[in-house]
């Protein structure tokens, strides 16, 4: 393929981030590779250095503590994995939907959860359930560990606050509480392969009573919303107050995919699904 | 160069590439087995798909030097001893070909599919093949294709047959 790159394998994390500091920036970090190659094929970037991280053993962890009611996800751990975890599946149904909505069963199994947050696409569809999830995102880089939280990760389309040496190593989901539930809705323009029009997340918190609702490709980031207190809502209040929210805090813009106009239009539609969903208990949302 | 050491439909190869090279150019180009087929070059169209350790990937996406120290099956491992496999033969007897470049890459997908369940419903077959993609629109044979191959490796025979005669009336109707 087109691409004059040099490539390596590393076992360790500390070889990784000595690698991408001394690339100076023209390094690229190698996990499941379905954005990246692409790109590299393209001509959209043009690493001088590839770091491989499947190799390295910590990286591909999956740990779901059902007593805990909490996640580990390690960089190279890929969508397939997820969406196809069991205790995934009870704990974050938001998380294991909206994995698998992500591209085809083939590329899920190379494509990386840690991959697609780091990707930071407008319509990433890992990042809505790990906001109202309240994720976390740790890192190593040269200068040592550092975690960030989710929502302070992307800073623009496609831009996080990422040092070049840096690595994310695994992403936290921290103990989510009783009787919570999630759930993802992703409108798209087919059934099968495509990105999101809109999608939205929602948590479900009656212990906080709260909602928690995020919402993808309708800014230059997914946008989390200021928690909606249950107490102060009935049902049908609750609906109309995350709608208004979330209208005032989203941005569309018209691209191939769909118009300003019509994101607008079906975001509503899709947070009301979403909360009627969350509120009826029998649903298992 | 990159030394890669792995196991290409059980046989051991070692060949030395670029990092540039695509485990499919390696495949077509080095090796020779151009069953698999490129069609976008993107990860979209699901032509290049091959077994890695038994799962499906498309090969236009992943590099040759990845492919180190692992297992990969092709199209071309399918027929034993110059007999087909029983999937592929349930392809040809369903009519699920036409131009037919769409074909080995479904092939490997159902391949995988049926190891991981081999009685899918036509929900688990369409989710399995929603990667590959058939310009030639003979998706209601490839799903039946697969359905019938399921039968007869579970050793339903009797309704392998009946399908088969449903398939040919469908296409005895007009079906595309």
């Amino acid at each position: 393929m087109r691409g004059n790159f040099e490539y390596v394998h590393t076992r360790s994390i500390g070889e990784a981030t000595r690698h991408l500091a001394d690339a100076e920036g023209h390094a690229a970090i190698l996990a499941g590779g379905t954005d990246l190659l692409v790109n590299v094929r393209n001509g959209l970037t043009t690493p001088a250095l590839l770091v491989d991280i499947k190799g390295i053993e910590a990286l591909g962890r999956l740990e779901v503590s059902e007593n805990d009611r909490t996640a580990v996800i390690g960089a190279s751990v890929p969508l397939n994995r997820i969406a196809e975890d069991a205790a995934i599946r009870r704990l974050f149904p938001a998380l294991s939907e909206a994995a698998l909505s992500i591209a085809t069963y083939q590329l899920r199994n190379r494509a990386t959860l840690v991959g697609n947050l780091c990707n930071a696409s407008p319509a990433s569809d890992s990042l809505p359930p790990l906001l109202v999830l309240g994720a976390q995102i740790y890192v190593h880089g040269e200068e040592g560990e550092r975690v960030i939280p989710l929502r302070a990760f992307c800073t623009d389309v496609k831009q996080t606050c990422l040092r070049a040496d840096e690595i994310v190593t695994e992403v936290r989901i921290p103990q989510l509480q009783d009787g919570a539930r999630t759930g993802f809705i992703k409108q798209q323009r087919i059934r099968g392969h495509d990105l999101a029009v809109v999608n939205v997340a929602g948590a479900f918190l009656p212990g906080d009573k709260m909602l928690k609702i995020a919402i993808g490709s309708c800014g230059p980031t997914p946008v989390l919303l200021e928690p909606i207190d249950l107490g102060s809502h009935s049902p049908e209040t609750l609906a109309e107050e995350a709608v208004r929210s979330a209208k005032a805090a989203v941005s569309p813009i018209s691209d191939v995919r769909a118009s300003a106009t019509y994101r607008s239009a079906v975001l509503p539609v899709l947070i009301r699904r979403l909360i009627a969903r969350l509120l009826d208990a029998k649903g298992g949302a | 160069m990159h030394t890669v050491s792995f196991r290409v439909n059980s046989e051991p190869q070692t060949v030395s590439v670029p990092a540039a090279t695509t485990l499919l150019e390696l495949l077509r180009d080095r090796l020779h087995l151009t069953g698999t087929k490129e069609g976008c070059g993107v990860g979209e169209c699901g032509a290049c798909t091959v077994l890695l350790d038994g799962a499906p990937v498309t090969a236009c996406l992943v590099l040759a030097v990845e492919a180190d120290g692992h297992d990969v099956r092709t199209i071309e491992g399918e027929a034993t001893g110059g007999e087909l496999s029983a999937l592929q033969q349930a392809f040809i007897d369903a009519g699920a070909i036409q131009c037919g470049f769409c074909t080995p890459g479904m092939i490997m997908s159902a391949r995988a599919l049926l190891t991981r369940s081999p009685n899918p419903s036509d929900e688990e077959i369409i989710e399995a093949i929603a990667g590959n993609l058939c310009r030639c629109t003979g998706y209601e044979a490839v799903v039946a294709a697969i359905r019938n191959a399921s039968r007869q490796l579970t050793r339903e025979a009797p309704a392998l047959l009946a399908d088969d005669e449903q398939t040919k009336a469908e296409k005895a109707s007009g079906e595309p």
